[in-house]
């Protein structure tokens, strides 16, 4: 066997986040020890995406098809859109499992100093599908970040003349740390965000 | 080797998963950059610390010339959250924030700039920002990255004049701008008022309330002044032009 083979497929692995060379070194000897079907089962899987994957003509979300599955399912409320920065916040947000809405996704935030502005996002899109369809609620659930804020700020600058009620997901504590831990911006921000009890 | 100084966060750039490259105004090691391990985590020990224009106490780690020090610890001394809270102010300041990344070498001490940008930030603190301020803070930093326009005498004879020509980043004489094509026509006034604003302290600069015109003379003179030495506008004031034009279109 040529050493090339296996150094070559370690420096590949390693390109993934999160993945250093020895994790690499691992993942590349059991890809090798693996049964042949399984092992060519991830490369198949990978090609897919890689030929298939698309942007969902509403929302902007990855998918295969025209319009992705949640779009496209007619038991989601489609008269709240939450906003996101990128597919991979779709994920997260579903899988908290406490929204029946539809999504929006920009691909990006607003950022001035990188040359970020606002044709490049898919804010333009969002303001369409608020003016051609019965929209109660714009949740705006960008990063808890200063990129995130701008967005979210400008998109309901944008969002004022269509009377649609427009909210922001609560900022605060994460569940599980320690207040003595918090930093003074995020402890400000959820003595400000404090509600009845 | 650790070390430790005191820092504005001017620019975050996300690396990797969760990482940051984050780059600051400080007054031991002018304009640095650090990698700090995964801040963009919500249980990170760094919270919300490397937020554009905190001022922290840093420590990092890394060999003397080492590009990329790891950041090791950062305790806010200033959050400045409320200037990151509203649209307008962020993005006049994050013209501010460009400016500083455009003229200032990294590595190189500049306690002058970090005091400038520090008094900056405490003025639109308690006062809102203004144009006035943005002005005299961009007077002030050319002056003190030796890019300043000369408006007080002519170039190259020293007479005085009232022409200047952004070539040569100067008021010109009539007999020494001889050939020297489109100059930009300034005010006895501007220039008065330009050199008040060199050496009035920025802290107190609210406190006088110029004509509006002569504000604009002054501050469409900087920015011609700045477009020409960088060669193309700020990225931030492009922003600033295409959220307009965006605006409108929706």
């Amino acid at each position: 066997m040529k050493q090339g083979i296996i150094e070559n497929l370690i420096a590949e692995l390693t390109k993934l986040p999160g993945i250093g060379r020895r994790t690499a070194q691992r993942l590349a000897f059991f890809i090798l020890a693996m049964p042949d079907e399984e092992a060519k089962g991830i490369s198949r899987a990978i090609d897919e995406v890689k030929n298939n994957a698309r942007f969902c003509r509403e929302c902007f979300n990855i998918t295969e098809d025209e319009v992705c599955s949640i779009c496209s399912n007619p038991s989601r409320d489609r008269s709240r859109i939450c906003v996101v920065e990128e597919p991979s916040n779709i994920f997260v947000v579903e899988r908290s499992k406490s929204f029946d809405g539809v999504y929006h996704v920009l691909l990006g935030s607003l950022s001035p100093i990188d040359g970020m502005t606002p044709d490049r996002l898919k804010i333009h899109e969002l303001i369409e599908r608020v003016r051609k369809n019965s929209v109660q609620e714009v949740i705006l659930a960008t990063n808890p970040n200063t990129k995130g804020e701008m967005t979210a700020q400008y998109v309901r600058e944008l969002l004022k003349p269509f009377f649609v009620k427009v909210t922001r997901i609560a900022y605060g504590l994460p569940i599980g740390g320690d207040i003595e831990f918090a930093d003074e911006a995020t402890l400000s921000k959820a003595i400000q965000g404090r509600r009845d009890f | 080797m650790l070390k430790r100084t005191e820092g504005i966060v001017i620019r975050t750039v996300p690396y990797g998963e969760a990482d940051l490259i984050v780059t600051y105004l400080t007054p031991d090691f002018g304009i640095l950059k650090v990698f700090a391990k995964s801040p963009r985590k919500f249980k990170s020990r760094f919270g919300g610390s490397l937020e554009p224009l905190t001022q922290s106490k840093i420590s990092f780690w890394g060999r003397e010339d080492a590009p990329l020090p790891r950041l090791t610890q950062s305790d806010i001394l200033n959050s400045f959250q409320p200037l990151r809270e509203e649209f307008s102010s962020f993005l006049k300041l994050s013209e501010i924030l460009e400016l500083i990344l455009s003229f200032l070498p990294e590595r190189d001490a500049n306690k002058m700039a970090y005091a400038l940008l520090l008094n900056t930030l405490h003025t639109i603190k308690e006062k809102q920002n203004d144009t006035l301020l943005m002005t005299s803070f961009k007077i002030k930093f050319l002056h003190l990255v030796g890019f300043a326009p000369r408006l007080d005498s002519c170039g190259r004879c020293g007479k005085h004049g009232y022409s200047f020509y952004l070539a040569q980043g100067s008021i010109m004489c009539e007999g020494c701008a001889q050939r020297i094509d489109s100059p930009v026509k300034i005010s006895p006034a501007a220039v008065q008022f330009y050199s008040d604003l060199l050496t009035w302290d920025i802290m107190k600069v609210n406190r006088i309330r110029p004509s509006g015109a002569l504000l604009e003379e002054i501050s469409n003179l900087i920015t011609m002044h700045i477009r020409y030495i960088l060669s193309k506008p700020l990225k931030t004031e492009s922003f600033s032009l295409k959220q307009s034009h965006h605006k409108i279109q929706s």
